[in-house]
């Protein structure tokens, strides 16, 4: 990232209470983090959040403290263990509530009324309260009560059909996209509400469902319309884009060369570049270049042809010389190391007192100057203490008793 | 959420100026439309950049194409449109006098284009001190790849996303059509709000760079730490999980029709045992815990299909879910339209426009209990806003307006490319 800043990190001072267990709700708390928000992560105090329990972990062996997605979404937040189902961890939810600017949630809808910790109960404490709740299907409608995974709502958003070889399975994408994107669009909740209440002094109920974040994402494909007005489907086709007139311009694929495989894409203000690059002037033809999702498997042959002697360097750099967009497949290491993310500092080290010293990807919510952001994750119940004893003031004997009784 | 008129949306009061083109800019800032800006879509004169998106407009006998393409009427709605050509000094002018009664710029060239127009973050805030300006480039500066082109798909090969999409046997492979576009246009909305509330308690502007590519690893970013955990480069499962099994789709009853299940324990798997009429599968040694169904999975996913084969995606999620068990249909675009989870919670955005016809667009990604949105605005005619803008907004005269249309430097229909 670039140096820090003079101004300040944008979500400075803003109080967030997570309640959340699982990957949805560690991501928006992850990104609002990233911004400058206090996060406070509120667990269960046997086992953790869900996501503990979800390896891969140090060394392949299962451990609350090692596993990957935790590590990485729970960077620099705080955690304090508690039983919140007990009426005295539900009153401290609520004290920590009532000094906090939103809480972000993820349980299944309809249990946290049942433990008196729903929005009307909470906001009794906090008028102006934002919380946001993420589930699968929703708060309402009549799925809601239906159990999901990352999965079952990128299958039911729609993206799993036109994700995958037209002539397999629909198939998946790799991580977990419909729970970051129910996160993410959570996060943007939150910081619009913050901005409701700056205009109305109002706070805000939101409801995110991860099918619909993922199907939000369907925007500038006329998705929903296309059967009815193309008479076309929208289906899966490989690594090529979902369109459906010959007419359109391609390419936008992924093609092999000598060592791996390349990003190729066409450049709109060098359109017959394809030509000048692969020095094959057919691609330059009037008959290609006016219906180029026409000559698709054409142009694939011809570009493979090109590359299929050189490497996914050479073919980066030749194209880029001539600014057409191609560009090249890098595994998981290859990322972490090259020229650019080394140039940038995209990955930055953090020591964790069981994990071990890691590099981790910088936030993406641009350069606000967080070097001095804390930057591991929490141990489970690591800022118990200094949460209820700083925030809420509680004296060490109360603390000795709830440790006592279980609730802490 | 039906808009209500007696209250202001978050981002009442601020107007975006949008230099955006194809699709993650422009549906970043449709979001900020939908969230109460004011975004007036600076538009290119000889037209607009479909790019990708021509989908409705190859026919060559339609009347005025520009304003019938679905993709561009898609991701523009709610939006205000004036035709500009920046590169003419007057048309420049007329950008800075915006600039100054305006918010927020936000662009999506690659990074030598503001510069050589004149128009770079370290004039533009001359004009509007407390301005904030958003760059959203590919590959992210400094570095050797600063200059470097590249659309969203092609982060996606870069940034890790396709080395760990695809099927387990299969070559990379990448999610489909746009996802790096439209993750990143959600991520930059977020942080274009994040610095319009620091900057009300601060009085203070700030450029912003936004990397497509940043976006895109943020997205797999514990496939970093995995590989520093495990000593192992992840590579592609397909539709497995490390973690879950039975975790896959399979095939049903009809034409390419599929659901989707997850299994996370023991007592999941005797839920899907039962409910599919196979209660000798808790006792299966090759099925009965869930280490042994992660090395078995083959076989139980051929006898899983052998019951979801006889029932359509829906009623196969139906039956499995009424016991608890994680399933969803595979949906297509037409199933989503009728199903009744989507139909209750009111998620597709209908929109009416008078030349492109009746359209119908996903929706916002999330509910609010107050008026977070506003829905069912269609997208802007070419220069359907140049008089408004030029004259209302900023005081020009109806004559320099015209002598602006006619001389193609807001042009009122799309010029000759110079």
């Amino acid at each position: 990232m670039n140096a820090p800043d003079p101004i300040e990190r944008p979500l400075d001072g803003v109080k967030v209470i997570d309640l959340s267990l699982g990957l949805s709700g560690g991501y928006c708390t992850k990104m609002l983090r990233g911004l400058g928000a206090e996060v406070i992560k509120v667990e269960p105090r046997d086992r953790g959040d869900d996501v503990r329990s979800i390896g891969p972990f140090l060394n392949d062996k299962p451990n609350i403290e090692t596993s990957a997605p935790f590590l990485y979404l729970t960077q620099g937040k705080k955690s304090v263990a508690m039983d919140i189902e007990r009426p005295e961890g539900r009153q401290i939810i609520r004290r920590l509530v009532g000094e906090s600017d939103a809480v972000v949630e993820s349980f299944k809808p309809g249990y946290l009324s049942g433990v008196g910790l729903d929005y009307e109960s909470l906001a009794e404490d906090n008028p102006t309260l934002i919380m946001a709740s993420i589930s699968y299907f929703g708060q309402e409608g009549p799925y809601s009560q239906y159990e999901g995974s990352e999965i079952v709502a990128y299958a039911f958003s729609g993206y799993m059909y036109i994700t995958g070889d037209p002539d397999r399975e629909p198939l998946k994408a790799g991580g977990y996209q419909s729970e970051y994107h129910g996160g993410i669009s959570a996060a943007m909740a939150v910081v619009a509400a913050l901005n409701y209440r700056d205009l109305t002094g109002e706070g805000q109920y939101i409801d995110v469902s991860t099918v619909e974040a993922t199907a939000s994402t369907f925007e500038g494909v006329s998705y929903y319309s296309l059967l009815e007005r193309e008479g076309v489907l929208p289906r899966r086709k490989g690594t090529r884009l979902i369109h459906t007139s010959s007419r359109a311009p391609y390419p936008s694929t992924l093609l092999p060369c000598k060592d791996g495989w390349v990003h190729v894409h066409y450049s709109p203000s060098f359109p017959d570049g394809l030509a000048t690059l692969t020095g094959n002037s057919r691609l330059a033809e009037n008959e290609v270049m006016t219906a180029m999702a026409g000559h698709a498997d054409e142009i694939d042959q011809g570009v493979t042809d090109w590359m299929k002697d050189l490497t996914r360097e050479e073919v980066f750099e030749l194209s880029q010389e001539l600014r057409i967009p191609f560009t090249k497949v890098q595994s998981i290491p290859e990322v972490m190391s090259d020229p650019q993310n080394e140039a940038r500092g995209f990955f930055r080290e953090a020591d964790h007192p069981v994990a071990g010293m890691l590099k981790y990807p910088g936030t993406p919510l641009a350069p606000w100057g967080d070097e001095d952001l804390p930057s591991r994750a929490p141990l489970l119940g690591e800022h118990t203490d200094e949460v209820l004893r700083d925030t809420l003031g509680l004296s060490d004997g109360e603390m000795e008793r709830l440790r006592a009784e279980g609730v802490i | 959420m039906a808009s209500n008129s007696k209250k202001p949306l978050p981002l009442t009061g601020v107007r975006v100026l949008d230099l955006t083109n194809v699709i993650a800019g422009p549906v970043a800032t449709r979001m900020l439309s939908h969230l109460g800006a004011e975004v007036i879509k600076i538009e290119l004169p000889w037209g607009r950049s479909v790019g990708n998106m021509a989908i409705f407009t190859t026919d060559k006998k339609v009347e005025r194409p520009y304003n019938k393409n679905a993709g561009f009427n898609e991701v523009n709605r709610a939006k205000k449109s004036l035709a500009l050509d920046l590169a003419d000094p007057r048309g420049k002018a007329i950008f800075e006098e915006l600039v100054s009664v305006s918010d927020l710029v936000i662009e999506n060239y690659s990074p030598r284009v503001m510069p050589n127009l004149g128009l770079a973050y370290e004039h533009l805030r001359t004009l509007r001190p407390d301005l904030i300006m958003v760059a959203m480039p590919a590959l992210g500066s400094p570095g050797p790849w600063s200059d470097y082109v590249s659309f969203g798909p092609g982060t996606e090969g870069l940034g890790g996303m396709c080395h760990v999409t695809g099927y387990e046997d299969g070559p990379p492979s990448k999610p489909g059509n746009f996802y790096s576009d439209q993750t990143s246009a959600f991520h930059v909305a977020t942080a274009i709000m994040s610095a319009m509330w620091k900057r009300r308690r601060t009085g203070q502007g700030k450029r912003l760079e936004i990397v497509l590519r940043d976006v895109t690893m943020a997205v797999i970013g514990e496939k970093f730490l995995e590989y520093q955990l495990t000593g192992r480069g992840p590579g592609r499962v397909g539709n497995q999980h490390h973690g879950m099994a039975p975790h896959n789709v399979y095939r049903c009853k009809g034409e390419d029709a599929w659901v989707a299940i997850a299994v996370a324990s023991d007592e999941e798997f005797a839920k899907l045992a039962n409910t599919t009429g196979n209660p000798d599968w808790k006792t299966d040694a090759r099925f009965a815990s869930m280490s042994a169904r992660l090395q078995n999975q083959a076989a139980l996913d051929a006898l899983i299909q052998e019951w979801t084969l006889q029932r359509t995606p829906q009623e196969a999620m139906h039956r499995l879910q009424a016991s608890g068990v994680r399933a969803g249909a595979v949906l297509k675009a037409p199933d989503a339209l009728v199903d009744p989870q989507y139909q209750s919670r009111g998620f597709v955005d209908y929109t009416h426009h008078p030349e492109g016809g009746e359209f119908k667009h996903p929706g916002v990604s999330f509910k609010s209990s107050g008026p977070l949105t506003s829905l069912g605005r269609r997208a802007p005619l070419f220069a359907e806003h140049s008089d408004w803008a030029i004259g209302e907004l900023l005081g020009h005269s109806s004559s320099t307006a015209e002598t602006l249309h006619d001389e193609g430097v807001a042009p009122l229909v799309p010029v000759v490319r110079k």
